[in-house]
């Protein structure tokens, strides 16, 4: 009997999945402690993040203990929830600005979080139960139309923030949504025409309704800048193109061991930008060199692939789409965090998973590992 | 349910293939990056947190040959501007107005020169403290300028041997970009003239090296290494203060000489006192002169035009190296010397001066300077007298014999060519010859061919023969030491950081004519007569050492006569050999021999008196 209950128990543990998101947290920690050092407040900031991390432990739990199969029949409140929460930084007396959009949530002058990043996962478990709907195979346009349209509603409020970046992280998740939820390969491919005409175009357009309008009409100038610099980095290397080839400084400048941890000289002396949240890996690159980004990207891969595991063990398309959501989380945002620092997409304010300062960001990770147990605890059941 | 798993497999198989690939292209581009690019990138790193500061090191100084400073360093608060400040209209006028400076001149010392010179320029230096105080009090108002302490250098002497010494300033883009100056700095001070430039390499110090850790925002956080400065080598030259002092006050005294005798055009001039020996400069004077001190932190435009105008009369050239004045009858003892040695002469062949000399025909009548003539004379007498038609017949002879063995013999002993003295700009001056003119006066067919009289005028030394005073008066060393002529240099030696000789004084023949012991002592008491009972007589009356040396008178279309005097002493072991010469100064004998009186009084330890003197010989 006692056998059979600590059976039950392990199993329902995934241990693998502990084990990573254990290892990350504290290799994120280390470097988050090295970057901040020498920083004013560095050592307050190195207590928040590790409290961040206990904090997340609670929504880990939580999700973990709720039943995701139950959350299906919610999808009313919870895209009313998502609104709201992306909303809720532009309600006079709750909002904050940090640089260039409004997306923190404050309560008497204290901010307390970014409410788009619980947003990421309210999203998730939304378009899990609509794309669920369609049994895994979803050809009709009519179906599809009604995905973007649902998809809309969260994306719209973010980009109104303006938030590009985490625009992009929902585009991702449906992205990733729909090929689980069997989005035939033609339609991705009309997406992908759709999608760069449409970047491409309104870039343009942009441009021409700022200078007829006489201000930003949808983007900022400095998100302009950003992107234009993401194509061609010495347009203005002491301005927007600064940050770029600091960061690839850092990094290359790390060789193949790195320079020691807490001796990076671009980190150091203040070369690097945001070296503690958006540009930590440039601080693990110029520190701990080639064999300390290959490190992090092996526990990334661990981490991406148990959860592929656990998507696959999934009783029901639902929880298969749930961690699906998740894995193109995870992975567009170690794609487009990493990827800014070393030149290989533009520059935005996304973290990386499990690494950056930021509590909100470490609790939002925090459960959405809550929800892969969740999946995982449930297989069987 | 096996349904729905296996029709999920090939999708998460799909997004494990994007997971994978994603990862794999990031690892990739961290192995270009790292791997590949690491070690441009790491030097990028260091070029971003390493600044490298120079510091000056101090310039050597420059001394007599008996260890008295001529040049040495004295520190001096300066003011320096950025270039952003020329662009800037008003911290340009208020800077003008506290400096008493104009604005244009301001201007042009921050932008002149150089564009690559980043590094603020000196405007001003000896700033009065007033200033000091008042720019550190509004420095808010001032952006760009900065007050700093400059080493530059001071003249103990003043302006004295400062043709010698030469003068100091900013290098310039073509000595920069000169393979010389390899390693130097755009704001580098370096030597211009004179010994500053011909010792620059000893003289100029390493600079010291700092290199600071500095973070982005340019605040210096630690050094990572340090080099100090190591300064320049002293330089003892050959230069000895007293004998120059009063080498300059003769040349001096002869220009208000020359004015008391009614040439009042005599303005310029040079004198050299020479070790015979050993071709040691004692002294070197050219007049005018120039103070190098006004090239200190930069000479302001309107002084440049004042030192370098027609009616300046060019004070910054060096006259002694770089004249080239007819030679007068200071050249008569080389054509004697080349007569003897070549049997168109002997010491006592005899020459009738009728004052009209017809050697080459009655239409081609040349004068002595003494129109009534001198009457029959000896070969020695020619020299005491200054005798024209005793050189022209020499001349004549010389020019009916063929093979220009008069050019020859000149040029043996260093005529037409650079002594090699280790002052920049020496002339050449010139000894003309068939080929020469030919090619002179290429456009003048008429004129190509070479006649009697040019060998005849060049046998006096006018003509086109063109001398430097230096030539002159190596040449007449080279007499008193046996036909050695020594190579004249101002260089004694060089002193290492610990003050001890790293170089030694040198000692080099620069020519060695093919001439006799005999025919030397000859001429050697021909120039003895001069000063005997010659054209010098006067000027050496009751000198208590037995002078050998030559007055000369040159010629100069549409001047006045060029003043000269050469000789040497002791005749019987000469130890130095003196020139003067006077530009429109009138007489050698009344007015270059008297100085060179004063300046061989000097170095021979005699009493150092001026004499009047009459003369009026050429």
């Amino acid at each position: 009997m006692m056998a059979v209950k600590e059976r039950s128990v392990f199993r329902a543990v995934n241990p693998a999945l502990l084990g990573v998101v254990l290892l990350l947290s504290v290799f994120g920690s280390v470097m988050v402690h090295s970057a901040v050092q020498g920083m004013d407040g560095g050592d307050t900031m190195f207590r928040r993040h590790l409290m961040g991390i206990a904090i997340g432990l609670v929504p880990l739990g939580v999700a973990w203990l709720i039943d995701y199969r139950k959350l299906q029949g919610w999808v009313g409140p919870l895209l009313i929830l998502d609104a709201f929460l992306i909303l809720a930084p532009r309600i006079p007396g709750l909002g904050a600005t940090a640089k260039g959009a409004q997306s923190w949530l404050q309560i008497g002058g204290l901010r307390l979080f970014q409410p788009s990043e619980p947003a990421k996962l309210v999203t998730i478990v939304v378009m899990a139960a609509i794309i669920a709907q369609y049994r895994g195979s979803i050809e009709r346009p009519r179906d599809i139309f009604k995905v973007l349209g649902v998809l809309a509603i969260p994306l719209g409020l973010i980009l109104l923030q303006p938030d590009l970046g985490t625009g992009l992280v929902f585009v991702a998740i449906t992205a990733g949504m729909l090929l689980i939820g069997g989005m035939s390969g033609r339609w991705f491919l009309i997406f992908a025409l759709a999608g760069a005409l449409l970047i491409g175009g309104g870039l343009r357009l942009d441009a021409g309704l700022d200078k007829a309008a006489g201000h930003d009409v949808f983007l900022k100038d400095y998100q302009m800048n950003r992107l234009l610099v993401f194509v061609d980095p010495t347009r203005d290397p002491a301005g927007a193109g600064y940050n770029l080839e600091q960061s690839k400084i850092a990094i290359g400048s790390g060789e193949l061991s790195g320079k020691g941890l807490g001796s990076g000289t671009q980190g150091n002396l203040n070369f690097l930008p945001e070296r503690h949240t958006d540009f930590i890996f440039s601080v693990l690159g110029e520190e701990l060199g080639f064999v300390g980004g290959l490190i992090l990207l092996a526990l990334y891969l661990g981490l991406l692939i148990t959860a592929l595991g656990i998507a696959t063990s999934s009783r029901d398309l639902y929880g298969a789409l749930i961690v699906a959501g998740v894995i193109s989380m995870w992975t567009f945002q170690i794609l487009e965090n990493v990827g800014m620092t070393i030149g290989l997409m533009p520059i935005t304010g996304i973290p990386l998973p499990f690494m950056s300062f930021g509590s909100s960001f470490m609790v939002t990770n925090m459960a959405a590992t809550g929800m892969l147990l969740s999946v995982w605890t449930r297989r069987y059941s | 349910m096996p349904t729905f798993r296996e029709r999920l497999k090939p999708r998460f198989a799909i997004l494990g293939v994007v997971v994978v690939a994603v990862l794999g292209i990031l690892l990739f581009r961290l192995w270009t990056m790292q791997i590949l690019a690491g070690p441009a990138f790491a030097a990028r790193a260091d070029d971003n947190r390493i600044r490298e500061v120079t510091t000056v090191a101090p310039r050597g100084r420059i001394l007599d040959r008996k260890g008295r400073e001529l040049v040495t360093n004295r520190p001096t608060m300066a003011v320096l501007a950025a270039r952003s400040v020329a662009e800037n209209a008003e911290v340009m006028n208020k800077l003008s107005s506290l400096l008493d400076m104009p604005v244009a001149e301001l201007k042009d010392r921050i932008t002149s020169v150089k564009e690559a010179a980043l590094a603020p320029r000196v405007v001003a230096i000896d700033v009065p403290m007033t200033t000091v105080a008042y720019l550190a009090e509004h420095e808010s108002q001032f952006p760009g300028v900065e007050v700093a302490t400059r080493s530059v250098r001071r003249y103990p002497y003043g302006d004295l041997a400062a043709h010698v010494l030469g003068y100091t300033g900013e290098i310039s883009e073509d000595q920069l970009a000169g393979a010389d100056f390899q390693g130097y700095d755009p704001t580098d001070v370096v030597g211009k003239s004179g010994a500053e430039s011909s010792f620059e390499s000893v003289l100029q110090g390493d600079r010291g090296l700092r290199r600071l850790e500095v973070d982005a925002a340019g605040r210096p956080k630690r050094i990572i290494s340090e080099t100090e400065p190591e300064a320049g080598r002293d330089v003892v030259l050959t230069i000895d203060a007293d004998v120059q002092k009063v080498t300059e006050e003769a040349l001096a005294q002869a220009i208000k000489d020359a004015h008391a005798d009614g040439y009042y055009k005599a303005k310029a001039g040079a004198a050299i006192a020479i070790d015979t020996r050993t071709g040691e400069i004692l002294a070197m004077a050219s007049a005018p002169t120039y103070d190098p001190a006004v090239f200190l932190g930069g000479v302001s435009n309107k002084e440049w035009r004042s030192l370098t105008t027609t009616s300046s009369e060019f004070p910054l050239s060096n006259r002694a190296i770089q004249a080239q004045y007819p030679a007068a009858s200071t050249f008569k003892a080389m054509t004697g010397l080349a007569g003897l040695n070549y049997g168109l002469t002997r010491q006592w062949a005899t020459y009738t001066c009728r004052g009209l000399w017809t050697g080459m025909g009655k239409q081609w009548g040349k004068y002595c300077w003494n129109r009534s003539g001198h009457g029959v004379e000896t070969f020695m007498d020619g020299f005491a007298d200054s005798c024209d038609t005793v050189f022209y017949e020499i001349g004549y002879a010389f020019y009916k014999d063929k093979g220009e063995k008069l050019q020859k013999f000149a040029r043996s002993f260093g005529y037409g060519q650079l002594t090699g003295i280790d002052l920049g700009g020496e002339a050449t001056g010139r000894v003309p010859d068939a080929a020469w003119k030919k090619a002179y006066n290429q456009n003048y067919p008429e004129y190509q061919g070479w006649l009697p009289g040019d060998t005849v005028n060049m046998a006096i030394g006018q003509g086109d023969l063109l001398v430097t005073p230096l030539q002159v008066v190596a040449s007449y060393a080279g007499i008193a030491n046996n036909g050695k002529v020594m190579k004249p240099h101002v260089l004694r030696k060089v002193l290492g950081s610990d003050g001890k000789t790293v170089l030694g004084p040198t000692k080099e023949v620069a020519f060695a004519p093919k001439v006799s012991k005999k025919n030397l002592s000859i001429v050697g008491s021909a120039l003895h007569n001069v000063t005997t009972i010659g054209t010098a007589k006067g000027a050496f009356r009751g000198f208590g050492i037995q002078v050998a040396g030559k007055t000369g008178t040159a010629e100069v279309t549409g001047k006045d006569d060029y003043a000269w005097f050469v000789g040497y002493a002791p005749v019987q072991q000469p130890k130095y050999a003196v020139v003067v010469v006077l530009e429109q100064g009138g007489h050698g004998g009344s007015i270059a021999a008297p100085a060179g009186r004063q300046i061989l009084a000097e170095l021979l330890g005699q009493r150092v008196e001026h004499v009047k003197a009459k003369d009026n010989s050429r």
